[in-house]
Parts: structure tokens; C-alpha cells; sequence
């Protein structure tokens, strides 16, 4: 019985990997259909990297997803704090709306960012779309998962730790730099890092909010997709999931350095 | 430290402004909204050389979502867009589009009379044509089971020849469909639309599905299916890859149509525009976008310069010619193709 | 003796923490939303764009036309089913991980797929599954004829669990680290057999994360249009897909605004009747 789990675990494991693979192996074929071997080369490398405009959407990329990790993560940080530690009439409502980004459809989530900056732009004839507006969009989601796991963190934590530092005189902003936000921490660096993985993945959403010149990696590989598969995108998918894998390792060996779970 | 943190976290709230500084157009930059594929790189770069300008590029390989895109508040963020000729009129009936300012592109005396003052647009008032070809089907000869030349290969289950892929043009489809009825593209007919409606949701419950024209042509080169409806050019460079490749123009006939370059009203650099377009009215330069693309140029002073001059699939003989149709403006009745592609679509 | 807040220091507090993430909720959460309504109660102008009057004609259509019914099925249908694979598949593999010496470096290897972008997993099934693809490459050196997998509903119920697989494994896997096994011992003492230990001692326990499991991946599942757009090749239309036309090739805002609604209404009923379930506390958990 065991045998049979470990056997029916591992294929499953396998067939996870299986696509990745395929790709990343079809990267270096030297033919451009088919998947039949019919050489190593690494042409396709050298052709992704030719191209300027690849090298833009990855700074675009990078971009929306620094910004709007950095921007959700103070903001959400503050929600939680704020939802945990304080009672006030609108709580449950804004409970609620936090729920909202998580559990809605991407589609749903991007048109009805994509019909308010219309409407502003009708109104005031601004924004474009552009990468302001997937930035604005992206933290509109990353919000609420930032502030669901930091206020779970917050939840674990005894307040009387921080009432202990009032006693003791320290202002709100002493006691939430020093007692708090240390305390936290662990739950703010993953909110951090779940909000940027979001971003950097996300397409749906990108797809309605974005506009010419603001091309992101996912809206490009969708692109190439749509007009027929070729082994320089397998190229870039390759390096994306080298990336992936490599900040996942580092954020490992951080995590371990750094001590509590 | 304590104001430090209060002015790091401001700074950090108001990051995303700095993005929203609308870059200011570079006053050299042109943004162009083209179907994909469909400029060579070389010509591109020629022109951001000559007059030290950047041009960024966009594509689609759906003209119904691209129009759905002006729409959006996309006809803001272009300067020229270059597309089907049927939807010439929608457009400069919205105002979307320009009236072009003639005296900004001298090089229209090269254009070739046929193309000068098309039935869409006359006088060009609105649209300088770019480039023209036709829409038929590409196979792969290899992997066929009969001949190909009639539409009846998608719409005929008895005349299948192989798998085959549908287009995700709309009029183009819609157009093959009636054709294969014997009626005109243009029709506004709605038992002949019905009609052409069922046809068209049976052949793609046997169909590989709908692809865009170069995905269309990327799939039979790789041989994923045997037929697909597409467009001359690509099936063209298709062929100069696997001589296997080749292109037809079903004997119920087909459409010939032309893709235009248009300047949006919105657009923030309508003079470099026209300079582009101008640009691409030089003989040169139209014989190395065809040489490039494999389609019609509308520049006859070019046609030496072209490779393909002489092959049927790019420049068909009079007589295939008279087989084909230009998609027409549809007016207030392209509603009922747009119902009818919906259902299609939707199924 | 310790003061309390002064009404000012209460009002700075709550303006400094809730004050930015309540505005941004507001501004893009709820007023989006509201504007989906107010869309999808307006009428198409001749260029698909937003126009009065205002009416119910877009639920009106959407109710009466079985077209759409299809659609709502046809999306229920693969969602849940997709999610039952998922299920099967991901259960077994949590207990698994759970048991195992190297729970870190497995939890880890399921942890990459699930980091890796979802555009690269879902076109490669289409590497895989294509007519000139691997698995014919590997099918057709066996001599057998090759197959049509691309595209087809196969490929979207493949591509489904295949991307949602990892989102349902970690929830799961949280559950299953907290068994208490000796609630197992105690049934097998009680004369239970294995599979009745499993039924009554095990399975209740990791219920609550098997229901979480369950609604993250059904409710995703529903909504998506990307993987029936890829792998469906334009054939299969899901409530996703439908809406996505609407604002691309179909050109009618209003009608599209209409079907969010109704899909949005059936998420929360979805959770609405997880949370009678589970208790508001399942709620938080579920995230």
C-alpha cells in the first residue's frame, strides 16, 4: 500500500515537471517545428537575446512588479494592523471587500479595472493605459493577499507586548518600529513575496489594463502563442523558470539563515 | 530613524506616479498598431535611422478585437494604424481616423491608379493602401487526401480532405462561407447569413479550431494540420520554406482585399505619421516591405524591384482575379455579421 | 495607570492604517464593481460601447437564449470535474509528502511548478499535445496511429489540473501535518478496518482543507479563459471566454458586464454556502 502511494506520488510529481521539461529541452533543438532531436544549438539564446523589444518587456515586467510589491505591501501592512488592533464601524464591511480580489474570476477583476480608468479617462481625460495603470491594478489584488497574511501573522501575536511598550511611554510609531514590525516580519516578507510573484505572473489581469508600450513578459508569450509557438519563446521560458527556480533557492537559504519559521 | 521610515514609506506610496508621469511622447516616436507580422524590420529601422525616431510597434491578428481596442481608448495611444479596408468607412464615419492632409505625403503619385481611388475610400481621403492580397487556402500537399479548390473542404463533410483550421477573421470567414453559397460577401441577406451561420458552427465542430493568419500558415508548415484559410503573403513565405506548402484560391472565389494605413485623430505625432507614410510610398522602400512580407504592392514603380512579380499566388492572372470580390463597407448591416460571428464564435 | 486613546489619537491611528488600504479597496475594488453593474444594465451603441437606456434586456438575453446555458453548463461541468482530478490526484500526494523523510525538499519540488509562470505551463501542453507534438512523437514510434489531443476538451481538463494541481497540494498538505494519527490507532483499536479507520478517523479531520482545496481550485477553475482560449483552439467557449469576447472581437460591453455579474453572483453563492459550512472562521482560513 505504501509502495503503491510512493509509486502513484512520484509519477505525479513527474508529470508536473513533464511540460517544463519539454521545453526547456526543446530550447536547444536546432529544428524550428517538430520535436524530433535534430541538434544542439543555442541560436534561439542568441536570437532572444537580439531582440530589444524582449529586453524591454522584462524591464516592464520588473518594473510593475517592484513598484506594486513595494507600494501593496506598506499599504497592506497598515490594513492589517489596522483591522486587527482597532474596532471600528466599517470593519466588517472592508473585511469583506478585502475577500473580493482574492475570490474573483482575473477576468471580472480586469474589466472592471479596465472600465474605471475609462471612465476617469472620459471624464478627465486621464490615465492612458500604460504601465501606471497595471501598476494601479496589480496592487488592487496584492492589497488584500498582503493584508490577509500579514493579519494572520498579527493575529498569533499577544498584544500585550505592545500595550507593555505604551506603558512604557513609547509613541504609536516607536512601539510599531520597534515591537510590532519585528514581530511580524516573517509574515510581511511573505506577503511581500507572494504579492511580487503574483505580479511578475500575472496575465488576465495585465491583458485589459495595459496599453501600447506597455507590453509585459506574460502579455508577450501570450502573444507569440497566438500567432504560432517558436523555440525562441521556448528560450525565454527557460530562463524564466532558471530565474524562478534560482529566487526560490535564495529565498530558501535566506529564509534558513534568517532563522524563525 | 523614525523619519526616516515616514519619509521612505511616503516615497513608496508615491512610487507609482513617477510611472504615471505620462511619458511625454517622445516628440520622435510613432506608434504604429499593424496586423502581426506584417513589416519587415529592416524597413522599420531604415526609417527610425533617417529621421532619428523610435517607432513602437504593436500587433493584433484579429481586426474585430483591434477596432474593439481603438475603442477602449486604444485610438489614443497610436498614430497610424494600418487595417482592413472594409473598416476604412466605420472609421472615418467616427471620426476616429483622419482626413489626410495630401499635401504632407507628395509620394501618392506613385501610387498605381488601380489603388489611388479605391471603391471604400474615394480620393484616398481617408487611407493610402499598403499593401493588397487575397485570402485562400494554404495546404500542405503532402498531407491531403484530395485536391484542393473548393471551399467545400471546410464546409462539405463528404469533401474533407484533412484536418483543416478555420480564420479568425471575421468577414474573411463569414465571406468564404457565403461564397461556398454562392452568394456575394457583401450580402446583407439574413436567410443566406443564417445559412452561412450553420455552415460555419458544423464546420468548426469538425474543425482543428480557429487561428489567427500567421498562426494559421505556422501550422500547416509544421504540418499540426493539413488546410487552413489564409492569407496570400504568408502562405507565400510559407512556400519559400517547405516547396510542399502551397496556396489556392477555391474555384467559388475569394476576396481580394487591401490594408491601408490610416492616422488616428488622436495622435499626438500626425506629422512624423505622414512622413512614414510617404516613406513607404518610395519604390524602394514598397519593394522591400513585399519582398519582405510576400504581398501586393500598390506602388508601380516598385514592381520591377519585386521577386514575386511573376507568381499567381501573390499577382493572380486576370482570370482568377475575376473570381474575387472586395469586401465591402457594410454600414448599419454589419450588425447582423457581427450577431452572426458572435453565435459562431460562441458556440 | 494606563490612558486610553484620545478620540483624536484614535481617529490619527485608524486615518494612518486603514485610511490608505480602506481608500484603495474603495476606489478600486468597490467602485469597479459597482460600475460592472451599472454596465451591465446599459445598452450596446452601434460600436459595442457603453450607451442608455438602462434595462434588464443583457440578463434578459443571457436567461433566455440556451446558448448561454450551455455555456454556464459547460463551464460548471469542466470546472468540477477538472477539480475532482485535481482531487484524486493531489490528496494522495499530500499524505505522501506529509509521511516522508524529505517533506521540505518534496513541499519545494511542488512549490516550483507552482511559482513557474502559468503562460509557460499551459502552452506547453500545447508542445505536448499538437498533432506534430511529444506525445505522438512517443505514440507513432510505438506504430500506433497518432492521436488528435490539440485541441480538445481533454486538453482543457489536462491543462486545468495540471496548472491548479500545486494550489489545491499546499492547502491540503497544511491540513494533513496536523493530523492527529492517534485518533487512527484508536479506530484500529476499536476493531476498525483500514479503509473504515480512514473514512471515520482521518478523513474528517483534513475535511476542512479538502473543502478549501476543493473551492480555491473549482472557483478558479470556472472563471479561466486562458486555457480554453490556448487549448480549445477558439472551440470551447467557457462563462471566461464569453466574457472576454465581449470585450474583444464580440464588441458589446454591456452584454459582457451582464455575464460578469452573473459569474461573479456564482462565486459568492459558492462561498456563501462554504462559509454556512465552515463558519466564518473557515472563511479566513480558506485564504
Amino acid at each position: 500500500m505504501k509502495r503503491l502511494l510512493a509509486v502513484y506520488s512520484w509519477a505525479i510529481l513527474a508529470f508536473l515537471y513533464l511540460p517544463i521539461l519539454v521545453i526547456v529541452v526543446l530550447s536547444f533543438n536546432k529544428s524550428r517545428f517538430g520535436v524530433s532531436w535534430t541538434g544542439f544549438t543555442l541560436d534561439w539564446y542568441a536570437r532572444l537575446f537580439a531582440n530589444e523589444r524582449v529586453l524591454e518587456y522584462l524591464a516592464n515586467t520588473l518594473i510593475v512588479a517592484v513598484v506594486s510589491t513595494a507600494v501593496s505591501t506598506v499599504i497592506g501592512t497598515l490594513l492589517a494592523i489596522g483591522l486587527v488592533r482597532y474596532g471600528f464601524r466599517l470593519k466588517r464591511f472592508l473585511r469583506y471587500l478585502l475577500y473580493v480580489p482574492v475570490v474573483v474570476p482575473d477576468v471580472v477583476m480586469g474589466i472592471s479595472l479596465l472600465l474605471l480608468f475609462d471612465t476617469v479617462r472620459d471624464t478627465i481625460g486621464w490615465p492612458r493605459l500604460s504601465l501606471f495603470t497595471i501598476i494601479l491594478a496589480h496592487i488592487s489584488f496584492q492589497v488584500a493577499y498582503v493584508t490577509l497574511v500579514v493579519r494572520a501573522r498579527l493575529m498569533l501575536l499577544d498584544p500585550a507586548l505592545e500595550e507593555a511598550a505604551r506603558d512604557l511611554g513609547a509613541t504609536d510609531w516607536r512601539t510599531f518600529l520597534e515591537v510590532t514590525l519585528p514581530l511580524i516580519s516573517p509574515g510581511v516578507v511573505s506577503g511581500a513575496l507572494l504579492a511580487f510573484s503574483l505580479s511578475l505572473d500575472d496575465f488576465v489581469v495585465t491583458f485589459f489594463t495595459s496599453g501600447s508600450g506597455s507590453t509585459t513578459l506574460p502579455l508577450y508569450i501570450y502573444g507569440k502563442v497566438k500567432t504560432g509557438i517558436t523555440p525562441d519563446i521556448h528560450a525565454l521560458s527557460t530562463l524564466m523558470v532558471g530565474a524562478t527556480i534560482l529566487i526560490l533557492l535564495l529565498g530558501l537559504l535566506f529564509w534558513r539563515k534568517g532563522g524563525t519559521k | 530613524m523614525k523619519r526616516f521610515l515616514t519619509k521612505t514609506a511616503a516615497l513608496v506610496l508615491l512610487l507609482p506616479l513617477l510611472t504615471a508621469c505620462p511619458k511625454q511622447q517622445a516628440a520622435q516616436e510613432l506608434r504604429i498598431y499593424n496586423w502581426s507580422d506584417y513589416m519587415p524590420e529592416e524597413v522599420i529601422q531604415d526609417f527610425e535611422k533617417r529621421e532619428n525616431a523610435k517607432i513602437v510597434l504593436d500587433t493584433y491578428d484579429d481586426p474585430e478585437a483591434m477596432i474593439s481596442k481603438l475603442q477602449a481608448g486604444g485610438d489614443s495611444e497610436y498614430d497610424l494604424v494600418i487595417l482592413s479596408d472594409y473598416l476604412v468607412g466605420q472609421l472615418a464615419r467616427r471620426g476616429t481616423i483622419l482626413e489626410l492632409d495630401k499635401s504632407k505625403i507628395p509620394n501618392l503619385k506613385n501610387l498605381d491608379p488601380n489603388f489611388a481611388d479605391p471603391a471604400y475610400d474615394p480620393g484616398s481621403k481617408h487611407s493610402v493602401v499598403y499593401q493588397w492580397g487575397t485570402t485562400g487556402l494554404a495546404y500542405r500537399e503532402d498531407l491531403v487526401k484530395g485536391p484542393v479548390n473548393s471551399w467545400a473542404v471546410l464546409f462539405d463533410p463528404a469533401k474533407s480532405v484533412g484536418s483543416f483550421l478555420l480564420l479568425t477573421e471575421m468577414r474573411e470567414q463569414v465571406g468564404a462561407a457565403l461564397r461556398y453559397l454562392g452568394a456575394s460577401v457583401n450580402t446583407t441577406d439574413p436567410v443566406l447569413l443564417e445559412r452561412a451561420k450553420q455552415i460555419l458552427i458544423e464546420a468548426k465542430r469538425r474543425s482543428q479550431g480557429f487561428a489567427g493568419g500567421t498562426d494559421a500558415v505556422q501550422q500547416v508548415l509544421s504540418g499540426n494540420v493539413a488546410v487552413a484559410v489564409a492569407y496570400s503573403g504568408d502562405a507565400f513565405r510559407a512556400m519559400e520554406e517547405n516547396p510542399k506548402v502551397k496556396y489556392v484560391i477555391p474555384r467559388e472565389g475569394g476576396t481580394l482585399w487591401t490594408d491601408a494605413l490610416t492616422v488616428l485623430s488622436k495622435s499626438k505625432n500626425a506629422d512624423l505619421a505622414y512622413k512614414f507614410i510617404n516613406y513607404l510610398l518610395e519604390p524602394e522602400v514598397a519593394a522591400k516591405v513585399s519582398n519582405g512580407i510576400g504581398y501586393g504592392t500598390p506602388v508601380a514603380a516598385a514592381l520591377p524591384m519585386i521577386e514575386a512579380r511573376d507568381n499567381p499566388v501573390i499577382y493572380p492572372s486576370a482570370e482568377v482575379r475575376s473570381k474575387l470580390e472586395f469586401l465591402g463597407d457594410l454600414g448599419p448591416a454589419a450588425d447582423l455579421y457581427n450577431k452572426v460571428w458572435a453565435e459562431v464564435r460562441a458556440q | 495607570m494606563r490612558e486610553s486613546a484620545s478620540p483624536w489619537q484614535t481617529l490619527q491611528r485608524l486615518l494612518v492604517t486603514v485610511g490608505p488600504g480602506a481608500f484603495w479597496l474603495l476606489v478600486f475594488v468597490l467602485v469597479p464593481s459597482v460600475l460592472i453593474l451599472i454596465a451591465s444594465l446599459m445598452s450596446r451603441g452601434n460600436f459595442g460601447q457603453l450607451v442608455l437606456p438602462l434595462g434588464l434586456h443583457n440578463y434578459v438575453r443571457f436567461f433566455t437564449e440556451p446558448l448561454f446555458w450551455e455555456i454556464v453548463g459547460r463551464s460548471l461541468w469542466i470546472g468540477f470535474w477538472a477539480t475532482v482530478l485535481t482531487v484524486l490526484l493531489g490528496y494522495p500526494l499530500a499524505f505522501y509528502i506529509a509521511g516522508h523523510r524529505h517533506k521540505q525538499v518534496l513541499l519545494l519540488l511542488v512549490i516550483i511548478p507552482f511559482f513557474t509562470n502559468f503562460l509557460i505551463r499551459v502552452y506547453a501542453w500545447i508542445v505536448l499535445l499538437q498533432r506534430e507534438g511529444v506525445v505522438n512523437a512517443v505514440i507513432t514510434a510505438f506504430g500506433l496511429p497518432s492521436a488528435n489531443l490539440f485541441p480538445s476538451t481533454f486538453a482543457v481538463y489536462l491543462a486545468t489540473v495540471y496548472t491548479y494541481l500545486p494550489f489545491f497540494v499546499l492547502p491540503l498538505y497544511a491540513a494533513v501535518e496536523r493530523i492527529e494519527w492517534n485518533q487512527l490507532e484508536a479506530a484500529y483499536d476499536l476493531g476498525a478496518s483500514p479503509v473504515r479507520g480512514f473514512w471515520e478517523a482521518i478523513l474528517p479531520q483534513t475535511l476542512p482543507g479538502l473543502l478549501a482545496g476543493f473551492l480555491l481550485t473549482f472557483i478558479p477553475a470556472v472563471g479561466t479563459f486562458v486555457i480554453a482560449d490556448l487549448l480549445g483552439g477558439g472551440k470551447i467557449t467557457l462563462i471566461g471566454n464569453l466574457i472576454q469576447q465581449q470585450f474583444g472581437a464580440a464588441q458589446n460591453w454591456a452584454f459582457g458586464a451582464a455575464v460578469s455579474m452573473i459569474l461573479m453572483s456564482l462565486v459568492l453563492l459558492g462561498l456563501w454556502l462554504y462559509a454556512r459550512a465552515q463558519g466564518e472562521k473557515g472563511l479566513d482560513e480558506l485564504v
